[in-house]
């Protein structure tokens, strides 16, 4: 079967079986293919004809040139740190599957959701506040680094957080790291020289808003708790104390976002922004954010990124 | 020297390489999503509901950047 749109995803990413849904309901013809089962599946990219075969369960699923989509939902490279050496079986599948994916950049007539390189690079934190910053948008004072004292310029208290996600193991424990209000005073030598870290001016008092952008459509959410901002990573409070209610940007902010978009050459985009008096400040993009938490029925983002890998914007 | 301030706050979970599933649900590879007694396990009609939610924040950060 000739396939009109790939998905590249996970067995667990429940986000993609709402897009999945939309596009059986429209007759597509797709093929998801989950990094679980890669040794599950017999797959073929033949360069010569810019062809990749998928069988699964007997099946053959073809790319090729007429495929008209490819929705990405995976890494672009590897980021997780093993807690145990890896037998040489396994460092060949992580480090070669990964090779595969990369692979895919062949089907170059396909449109991306989002393509690799340009995820790559808007994932770099670094990147993307100065491009928003050129853009217009205005951005937290930021230092990235190991310097302690150069940080303890900001002189009041400082949200700190890592350059890239932390996917850390330890023991039978994973850690995830969070945005962090501290006192400057607190960041001593001895404890950011091993590793650069992200210092950013503590923007306060703040309510934080969701953006989410899919080609040429625009959702904004403002986050908060019984009405009011939360003045720590939201994701720290409870599930059932946030509230997620539309806010209406002014047009100048969404014309920046739209900017970002096509800047960083990205077809969707999860952008973090902060409401502070009244002044719209610019955090992060999210080139792969998830958006399954926020669907509703007045946001049906399934039914708009099937729209999107569909054509029919 | 102590441990790196980003380690210091760090939240910690226990590690699990898949979530729990409902018992029953089981992933069709021909459609490409899970089910439960035939029907879609995660779908705005379903007993689940449509609301993924941030299941990976812990783990793999926002998207799928981890493996």
């Amino acid at each position: 079967m000739n396939i009109e749109t790939l998905i590249v995803s996970s067995l667990y990413d429940f986000s993609t079986d709402l897009v999945v849904q939309e596009l059986e309901s429209r007759n597509v013809d797709y093929f998801r293919l989950n990094k679980e089962s890669f040794a599950d599946y017999r797959i073929t990219i033949d360069i010569e004809h810019k062809t990749l075969e998928i069988i699964a369960k007997g099946i053959s699923y073809v790319v090729s040139s007429e495929t008209k989509s490819i929705y990405y939902r995976q890494p672009i490279f590897l980021r997780n740190t093993p807690n145990d050496s890896l037998s040489i079986e396994k460092q060949l599948v992580r480090s070669q599957w990964m090779g595969f994916l990369r692979s895919l950049t062949i089907f170059d007539n396909a449109c991306w959701m989002n393509r690799l390189d340009a995820t790559y690079l808007a994932e770099t934190k670094a990147y993307q506040l100065c491009v928003a910053k050129e853009i217009g948008f205005d951005i937290p004072k930021t230092l990235i680094g190991n310097h302690a004292e150069k940080f303890h310029k900001f002189n009041k208290p400082v949200i700190i957080k890592s350059l890239d996600t932390i996917l850390l193991r330890e023991d039978g424990d994973c850690l995830f790291t969070y945005s962090t209000i501290k006192n400057v005073n607190e960041l001593t030598d001895n404890k950011v020289a091993s590793a650069p870290l992200t210092v950013q001016e503590y923007i306060t008092p703040k309510i934080d808003l969701r953006v989410t952008v899919i080609g040429k459509k625009l959702y904004a959410v403002k986050i908060t708790s019984k009405g009011k901002g939360i003045e720590e990573d939201w994701r720290t409070t409870e599930r059932d104390q946030v509230e997620y209610s539309h806010i209406q940007l002014p047009k100048l902010i969404e014309k920046y976002c739209f900017e970002l978009m096509t800047r960083l050459n990205l077809n969707f985009g999860a952008i973090d922004l902060i409401l502070c008096n009244e002044q719209f400040v610019f955090i992060e993009i999210n080139p792969t954010g998830e958006w399954g938490w926020l669907v509703n029925s007045n946001r049906r983002f399934d039914i708009i990124i099937a729209d999107w890998l569909m054509g029919d914007e | 020297m102590s441990q790196h301030i980003l380690i210091e706050h760090a939240k910690r979970k226990p590690y699990s390489s898949s979530p729990e599933m409902p018992q029953g649900a089981t992933f069709d590879t021909a459609k490409g999503y899970w089910l439960s007694d035939n029907e879609p396990l995660v779908s705005p009609g379903s007993k689940y509901g449509a609301l993924v939610s941030k299941k990976c924040d812990q783990e793999t950060g926002e998207d799928q950047k981890g493996e």
